[in-house]
């Protein structure tokens, strides 16, 4: 079985042990430290600890943490990333079920049935099955990005510049699509991150483009300071217009009874196996991911359940449900990122951003060149969904107590963590400023309804996709039909054009909204 | 982005034409950033021969950025829809006009500080003027924008002249301000205590190089 020798080369890198040199009491001695579980479980940690701030989603906490890893090892930065990602996801829930604040689109749907059955006292079972339902998408989905992830990869094989340029084209419009409300307004968001990311030097020809001969510019706008700037910073000054008794209503029963009742768990299996399925197979479509599978999950289950009056008022399968396919989702996008080099969504394009940084360009050389690190990451998935059944639910008191910070005193904190990080990646103040006027920038945008996250990943995919549809106009001696005349790319193409038209059909467009105004009501 | 902003008094409420200010507003801005990005890349060689040039493609975004700006421009005209709150327009454009004195007073300054024997202070009289400005000009809920946009550019100005300690803890004063709950005594106990956690954290446990204390 190649599946599990892979998994087995995997988990080698995971458990791997360094034995670290000692000197006691004038004794040399070695210990053994498992160092990228370490990681991983240091990522949880922290990946939670900034997750459950009320207002930071996983892409905010993702680009504030980047620059602690980057001074690690490629294959443990990775394994802390995707640690940090997994925390932050279920940082989320943990705020979504306590105090009604979804840090993220897709922890929304938590809330409707979490902080109700919070509020009658149950938050602990709601934040165990959270944690249940996530361990068990995380293991169904891990097992599924190992099967994939070698077969998807001899399909890129047959990409040519072309269709990677059609396959990213699509990736994007499917971003588009599914970005909370205007379609316009996406699209401009697109165009923005991609003509950020073409400021600095030609890829071709090293020409300055747009850098205003500033020398820190010449190498193009800095992948933290977009990213901590318009999702954090951004994020914080919004909050800052909120007043604190406003803000939040922390549940203030103490969370007591962490373990679900057999009734419950009797209730949530097969929420949790449904949740599992519908978010595995969101989560490979590019731009969906965590939050449409949240959603559907959820809908899915309010269909399917004898009495859908029980859902928005503490019913277990509402939770189980959307946390187990958030997870899976989180879990199964990275196939189109590892197999294809193709970031899905702002998390994965954060996942680019870090790889670059790296050294490593994501694609499907990766698994050939680097099994190492291909496999150790499939594998550190897995003992990241372990890490957070293991720290989460005995730390939530901890969680709790740190929810009840004020956001006066914790805001501060959270912004002298990011300057100093931003600035200990380059030694450079200049990035701290420019940081500074992204976080301006995001408000902005925030203000006029502007979605982030397309500008992200328009940015993330700028120069791949202008070195694609350069490279493809080249070998075509500069005729634009050769997109249609390849058969993939021509097939892909088709299909963003199709979902365009789809989605600017007003019917589709109210059903949409329809989605989306549920998670308020 | 300030210039779009600065260029649309029309974004304000209660315009008779324009039934959806904020989206007028938004399109606006895309619009004027195409149009900068289409300046700014005006020198660029564009195709040559079958093959793109540098400036092709920038020249690509910048045209269809502005022709989804002009769009959502349409949409602020044919439908109805909310303003932007005017202490959020008035954040944005005052935080800009920090970040402009900021660059310009540190880019005037320099030779003044070097004749003064103090080489890297012209990015410490630029992080004082930024502080100065926030404090004049903040007002209500635009305090959040202005106060974290000057305690960033308070920490990029003083890190490297003054030290990690110095500029920690003056960054952590000034954003703290950023809130109207702010409580003086509580905030600067807490700074100091993060101050010193920072002070800790970054150096020893994550091994970074960091100065401690202001060097002349």
């Amino acid at each position: 079985m190649d599946l599990l020798s892979n998994l087995a080369l995997g988990f080698g890198v995971v458990f791997q042990v360094v034995w670290m040199k000692l000197s006691v009491f004038g004794i040399a001695t070695a210990i053994p430290v498992p160092m990228n579980i370490f990681f991983c479980l240091m990522g949880a940690l922290i990946g939670t600890l900034i997750g459950v701030l009320p207002g930071v989603g996983p892409v905010a906490t993702i680009a504030m943490l980047l620059p602690i890893t980057f001074g690690l090892p490629p294959v443990g930065a990775l394994i802390m990333l995707a640690g940090i990602y997994y925390g932050a996801q279920y940082g989320g829930s943990t705020t979504s079920i306590l105090v009604n604040i979804p840090g993220e689109a897709s922890s929304v749907v938590t809330t409707l049935d979490g902080h109700q059955m919070a509020r009658q006292g149950r938050a602990g079972p709601a934040l165990a099955i959270a944690a249940i339902g996530s361990f068990f998408a995380g293991c169904v989905s891990t097992v599924l990005v190992a099967a994939l992830g070698a077969p998807l990869t001899s399909v890129a094989l047959l990409f040519g510049p072309a269709e990677y340029f059609a396959l990213m084209t699509l990736g994007l419009v499917f971003a588009v699509v599914l970005a909370k409300g205007s379609i316009v307004k996406a699209l401009g968001m697109i165009m923005m991150g991609l003509l950020l990311s073409s400021v600095g030097s030609d890829i071709e020809t090293g020409q300055s483009r747009m850098a205003f001969d500033v020398p820190e510019l010449s190498d193009g706008i800095g992948f933290v300071v977009v990213a901590m700037g318009v999702f954090g910073f951004a994020e914080i000054i919004r909050n800052l217009e909120n007043t604190e008794a406003g803000m939040r209503e922390i549940v203030a029963a103490k969370v007591t009874g962490l373990m679900p009742t057999l009734a419950d768990l009797k209730a949530s299996t097969g929420a949790i196996l449904r949740g599992t399925t519908i978010g595995s197979i969101l989560g490979i479509l590019p731009g969906g991911g965590a939050v449409i599978a949240a959603f559907a999950a959820y809908t899915f289950e309010k269909k399917v359940a004898k009495d859908p009056s029980r859902f928005g008022r503490g019913a277990i399968e509402g939770v189980a449900a959307p946390e187990s396919a958030n997870n899976a989702a989180a879990q199964t996008s990275f196939i189109p990122l590892l197999t294809l080099g193709i970031p899905p969504n702002a998390v994965m394009a954060l996942m680019v951003g870090a790889m670059t940084i790296h050294g490593i360009v994501p694609g499907p050389q990766v698994m050939t060149k680097q099994p190492d690190l291909f496999w150790g990451m499939i594998a550190s998935m897995w003992v990241g969904n372990l890490m957070l059944v293991v720290i989460n639910l005995p730390l939530v008191g901890l969680w709790v107590r740190l929810l009840r910070v004020p956001y006066r005193l914790m805001f501060p904190a959270i912004l002298i963590f990011c300057n100093i990080g931003n600035y200990s990646i380059n030694n450079a103040p200049f990035d701290v400023g420019l940081t500074a006027i992204f976080g301006l920038v995001g408000y902005m945008l925030i203000k006029l309804e502007f979605e982030p996250a397309p500008m992200l990943l328009g940015y993330v995919l700028g120069p791949l996709m202008e070195e694609n549809l350069r490279r493809a106009m080249l070998i075509a001696r500069g005729d634009p039909m050769t997109f249609v005349y390849r058969p993939i790319s021509a097939v892909l193409l088709g299909l963003a054009v199709l979902l365009l038209i789809l989605a600017v059909l007003p019917m589709i467009r109210t059903k949409r909204a329809v989605v989306f105004v549920e998670s308020e009501g | 982005m300030a210039d779009g902003v600065e260029a649309s008094p029309e974004g304000q409420r209660g315009h008779s034409v324009i039934s959806n200010p904020r989206d007028f507003l938004a399109g606006l801005i895309l619009l004027a950033l195409a149009l900068f990005a289409l300046w700014a890349a005006r020198d660029l060689p564009g195709m040559h021969g079958f093959a793109f040039g540098p400036g092709t493609a920038p020249r690509m975004f910048a045209m269809l950025l502005g022709g989804f700006g002009i769009l959502i421009m349409l949409t602020g005209v044919l439908t109805k829809g909310p303003g932007v709150e005017s202490f959020a327009i008035r954040g944005v454009l005052l935080g800009t006009v920090l970040v402009v004195a900021f660059v310009l007073v540190s880019f005037f300054s320099s030779k003044l500080m070097t004749s003064f024997g103090f080489r890297q202070g012209d990015t410490v009289l630029a992080a004082l003027v930024a502080l100065v400005l926030a404090i004049v000009l903040a007002r209500g809920y635009d305090r959040g924008p202005l106060y974290v946009t000057a305690g960033t550019l308070i920490f990029a100005g003083t890190i490297r002249p003054l030290g990690l300690i110095l500029a920690s803890f003056i960054s952590i004063v000034v954003c703290s301000a950023g809130t109207m709950e702010v409580r003086w005594r509580e905030t600067v106990i807490a700074a100091a205590a993060l101050t010193l956690f920072c002070a800790l954290l970054f150096p020893y446990a994550l091994n970074l190089p960091f100065a401690f204390w202001p060097r002349f």
